[in-house]
């Protein structure tokens, strides 16, 4: 799920950067008020152990194999916040130190590996373990079923990074110059495997791991619990929960905006920044505008299929979607926006729970 | 003690002659036999580029934090370009360097191409043919001769290799490995505590950077106690395990990591301090920006800029 | 001013009292008290679990008393003191800490760096830091290890790097958690005999072992840490080493069946008898 340098464009890399940014400094400043300096080496421990457990090869049927990235189980193990360092510092290491990995993409690879896949995966498991016994059995379903729902919204994210590329940097010949699907192919080419595979080897893992956990080192997982508590201040859901409803909300938004804005920007500014501009920007300045009131899915665009599940979320929509991806770019953002409204549904009751606790606490 | 004092019989029983007999089965190598080649290969990798990066050359010489923002603004330049031969010519130029480094060509070259251009190249594949992605077509394969349509999709008149494809997938390859090359290029001649002083000029929060020299500490600590827990096993190991054993066997070694970096991380954090860390990593070679650092600046910038403006006369 | 300085010279090097420290409900420390002066050569012995090693980091500033409290040269060692700059600095030159596992004390890229290490975040010269290293790195015989990643030294090796570590800060005290733990006999002796050295140079030295043999070697005075987590006895070496039932009330020593021709009896062991001295 790694995105490696070359795969997109300056401009996506630099905006995810600017995404990135400014979640690190919410972490860091969650993390120092929540745990004293002495927690520092926790992270540092956490960012070892997913850089580690992600050159486990964990064998799958069929006798190939497989990894787990371990986001979820960090951070319920050292905390959201502090896994959201720890994922980026792993991230960065082999980016900088090992040259895996790419780094001007590491911004989006920070933003979808290091914070929307620990941060929703442990969301969904609070939201599945709250109020369950420390030892049973819906803790570690909790777990596993966080660690597949944090890996498949960032790998959702990543698909639809690099389907961006193929709608938006095309040579003057329509040759590709980025990555060259568009989100029509890459979303489903990204999803079928991550939900059906990698995000199954990942909630196998957690709850695995999570089970282990469970029998030889409970304290472990009281951990995170036990430093809240000892921390000045309460860790407070809310805020993070909103911000994140807010973000998954706004990121398909943004998409759909980004014809336009990008468009338009990209006109006037990109030309004079880095001295031309992307044809496919200037391809949807124009088609947006007329896209929204009467677009329709033009008769015999529709393209193969790759799979039952992509059937249902992109099937309507052509393969070959560069030339007329229009609708596609519809189809995938309206996907997009139900999934963000189910995870901003779900916070919502996690929130109205949370305050129903805070009333009685 | 030939009755073996406290020890139950079964204990004192010696085996006969050794004689290995019964039906042989061939060993696939096992997931487990992969991760512990993986372990070993970082460990070497990591020791070969300390030795790489300790070595005089011109890449070594240059100051961190000069090196590091020259190969941001090549990273930059392998990004912005939109003509295969110049992209293919700033990877010449990244191999030059190396070779300027005294990393041996073989080595840097398989480095780089394994594995990450060479799967983008498996990934760009489809996206040739004009099923995939539409264009002019430089090669048809089958002429289906009329339409073919498969329930509600259309699939063309014809199969073909589009020249818009080859293009496309030449330059997402080649910016792949352009790319490539320049990180493994810094992360090979650059010494780890000197990077992490280039980031902290580069404002990364002091927070990142603290975490970052630990991290990249444990990491051999953890990769000792995997490959030990591994080898452990892989010695005990009759036969090839079944998948579901290796992934119980794997998931409970993560576990168990999990648990003894945890302790280890406070010992670490205890020992550091010992000696008076606090948070701010000091490293013996100081940044001294020479003539030569700027001559190597100005170069690079020279290079990305000509490229650049290249790029955009040929149009 | 004046009348602190007074009270520092007449101060202890290390006062511990009353002081009691648990981990998660665990007693490590329960009441413990004793002192070291200037100058001396203390051996600290206790079994498993008896709290020695939790001493020795309190005794270095990295553990804080759950109660009591631990002055260092008539100032409280406290998380607050340690906490300014002047103070930590000051103290972390002069008290330096050979870690019992040397891979959790070494985490540099190259023994070089290790060394330096120290030196370096003590806000030493680039000059004097080049000095130390190779003084250090000489005196330990590490010269052909410089440019090698600690993590791939052999057992014998790290603890030396360890050791250079410390050393490179010229530390006037010098705490040794079990230092001869797993070393061959050859390292072994030569870390005591180094010990000697550093005794005769007028350093503090306060090890704590359960090799009952080095510790003639290594101290002036044997404190014996009991199971009960607070000090069961001291004395000089030869004196704690004779007693017996103190040794074996505190676990050091221990009864186990031995066969002399056939016929098996109890005997009290203990390592003192059990190993060669290495020089």
């Amino acid at each position: 799920m790694h995105i490696p340098d070359g795969y997109i464009s300056p401009q996506t890399a630099g905006g995810l950067w600017a995404l990135v940014v400014p979640a690190w400094y919410a972490a860091g400043y969650k993390v120092r008020r929540t745990l004293d300096a002495r927690q520092a080496p926790l992270i540092a421990i956490g960012a070892a152990f997913t850089f580690i457990i992600m050159m486990f090869n964990i064998p799958l049927p069929g006798g190939t194999t497989g990894h787990a990235v371990g986001g979820t189980i960090v951070a319920i193990v050292i905390g959201p916040w502090a896994a959201v360092i720890a994922v980026s510092v792993a991230l960065a290491i082999q980016a900088l130190f090992f040259g895996d990995g790419g780094i001007l993409a590491l911004g989006a690879n920070c933003f979808n590996i290091g914070f929307i896949l620990p941060v929703t995966g442990y969301l969904t498991y609070r939201l599945i373990a709250r109020g369950a016994a420390e030892g049973s059995a819906r803790r570690w379903i909790a777990a596993g079923v966080g660690g597949w729902t944090g890996l498949n919204l960032a790998a959702l994210l990543t698909a639809v990074v690099f389907g961006l590329q193929g709608e938006l940097y095309t040579a003057a010949d329509g040759s590709a110059l980025y990555s060259p699907y568009g989100l029509a192919t890459a979303i489903p080419a990204m999803m079928v495997p991550h939900l059906a595979v990698a995000g199954v080897v990942e909630a196998v893992m957690t709850s695995l791991v999570y089970i282990f956990l469970q029998r030889t080192n409970p304290a472990l997982l009281q951990n995170y619990k036990t430093a809240r508590a000892g921390g000045e201040s309460r860790f407070e859901l809310r805020p993070l929960i909103i911000g994140l409803a807010l973000l998954l909300v706004c990121t398909p938004i943004g998409l759909l905006a980004t014809g336009t804005a990008w468009g338009e920007w990209g006109a006037d500014e990109v030309a004079d920044e880095v001295g031309y501009v992307p044809e496919g920007m200037d391809r949807y300045a124009g088609a947006w505008t007329g896209l929204l009131p009467d677009y329709g899915f033009p008769a015999g665009e529709e393209g193969e299929s790759l799979g039952e599940g992509a059937a249902e979320t992109a099937g309507v929509v052509s393969v070959d979607a560069a030339r007329k991806s229009a609708p596609a770019y519809l189809v995938s953002g309206v996907v997009g926006l139900a999934l963000a409204s189910v995870a901003a549904l779900l916070s919502a009751r996690f929130l109205f729970r949370g305050r129903q606790e805070g009333n009685r606490g | 003690m030939a009755d073996g004092g406290m020890l139950p019989a079964w204990m004192t029983e010696r085996p006969g002659g050794f004689e290995p007999g019964g039906p042989d089965r061939a060993v696939r190598q096992s997931a487990l036999a992969r991760t512990l080649l993986g372990l070993g290969r970082l460990a070497r990798d990591t020791i070969y580029s300390e030795k790489v990066a300790a070595r005089p050359g011109l890449m070594q010489g240059v100051d961190p934090r000069v090196k590091v923002a020259g190969v941001l603004v090549l990273l930059l330049l392998a990004s912005l370009l939109r003509h295969w031969y110049l992209v293919l010519g700033l990877y010449l130029v990244s191999v030059a360097m190396a070779a300027a480094a005294s990393i041996p060509a073989w080595f840097f070259m398989k480095r780089v191409w394994m594995f990450i251009p060479l799967f983008a190249a498996v990934i760009a594949l489809p996206s040739i043919f004009n099923v995939v992605r539409d264009g002019d077509p430089l090669w048809v394969i089958w002429d289906f001769g009329g339409e073919v349509r498969l329930g509600p999709w259309s699939l063309g008149t014809s199969l073909a290799i589009t020249q818009q494809g080859v293009r496309g997938a030449v330059m997402l390859v080649l910016r792949v490995a352009a790319s490539v090359s320049l990180g493994v290029l810094l992360a090979l001649t650059t010494r780890w505590n000197e990077l992490l002083r280039a980031l902290r000029v580069f404002h990364v929060p002091r927070l990142f950077v603290l975490i970052l020299s630990m991290t990249y500490r444990y990491i051999f600590l953890l990769l000792a106690m995997a490959t030990e827990m591994f080898t452990a096993r892989a010695s005990r190991m009759v036969g090839p395990a079944s998948p579901r054993e290796d992934r119980r066997f794997l998931a409970a070694g993560m576990g168990a990591l999990l648990g003894k970096s945890h302790a280890l991380s406070e010992e670490v954090y205890a020992a550091m301090v010992s000696r008076g860390f606090d948070g701010e990593p000091v490293t013996a070679s100081r940044f001294r920006t020479a003539a030569a650092d700027w001559v190597w600046l100005a170069s690079t910038a020279t290079l990305a800029l000509s490229l650049l403006a290249g790029d955009r006369i040929i149009g | 001013m004046a009348d602190m300085a007074a009270k520092n010279a007449d101060a202890p090097l290390f006062l511990v009292e009353d002081v009691h420290f648990s981990y998660e409900g665990a007693p490590a420390l329960a009441g413990a008290t004793l002192s070291v002066e200037r100058g001396e050569r203390v051996a600290l012995l206790g079994a498993n679990g008896s709290g020695k090693s939790t001493l020795l980091k309190m005794l270095d500033g990295l553990l804080f008393p759950d109660r009591g409290r631990i002055g260092f040269m008539g100032q409280e060692l406290s998380e607050a003191t340690l906490r300014l700059d002047s103070f930590s600095r000051e103290f972390r030159r002069r008290v330096g800490f050979v870690f019992q596992n040397a891979d959790a004390q070494l985490f540099s890229p190259t023994v070089r760096d290790e060394v330096a290490f120290g030196p370096l975040h003590l806000g030493l010269p680039d000059d004097e830091v080049e000095r130390r290293v190779e003084d250090t790195i000489h005196i330990l015989g590490l010269g052909h290890l410089k440019e090698r990643a600690p993590y791939h030294l052999s057992g014998g090796e790290k603890k030396r790097v360890a050791l250079a570590s410390v050393l490179a800060i010229n530390p006037d005290v010098l705490l040794f958690d079990e230092p001869t733990a797993g070393l061959d006999p050859k390292t072994s002796s030569f870390l005591v005999s180094l010990a000697g050295d550093l005794h005769e140079a007028g350093k503090t030295i306060i090890t704590a072992t359960q090799d009952l043999s080095i510790v003639g070697d290594i101290a002036d005075r044997a404190l014996v840490m009991g199971e009960d987590h607070r000090l069961a006895g001291e004395g000089p070496p030869a004196a704690v080493l004779a007693d017996r039932e103190l040794l074996l009330r505190a676990n050091l020593i221990h009864d186990h069946p031995h066969r002399h021709g056939g016929v098996e009896h109890y005997h009290p062991h203990s390592h003192v008898e059990g190993h060669e001295h290495g020089h």
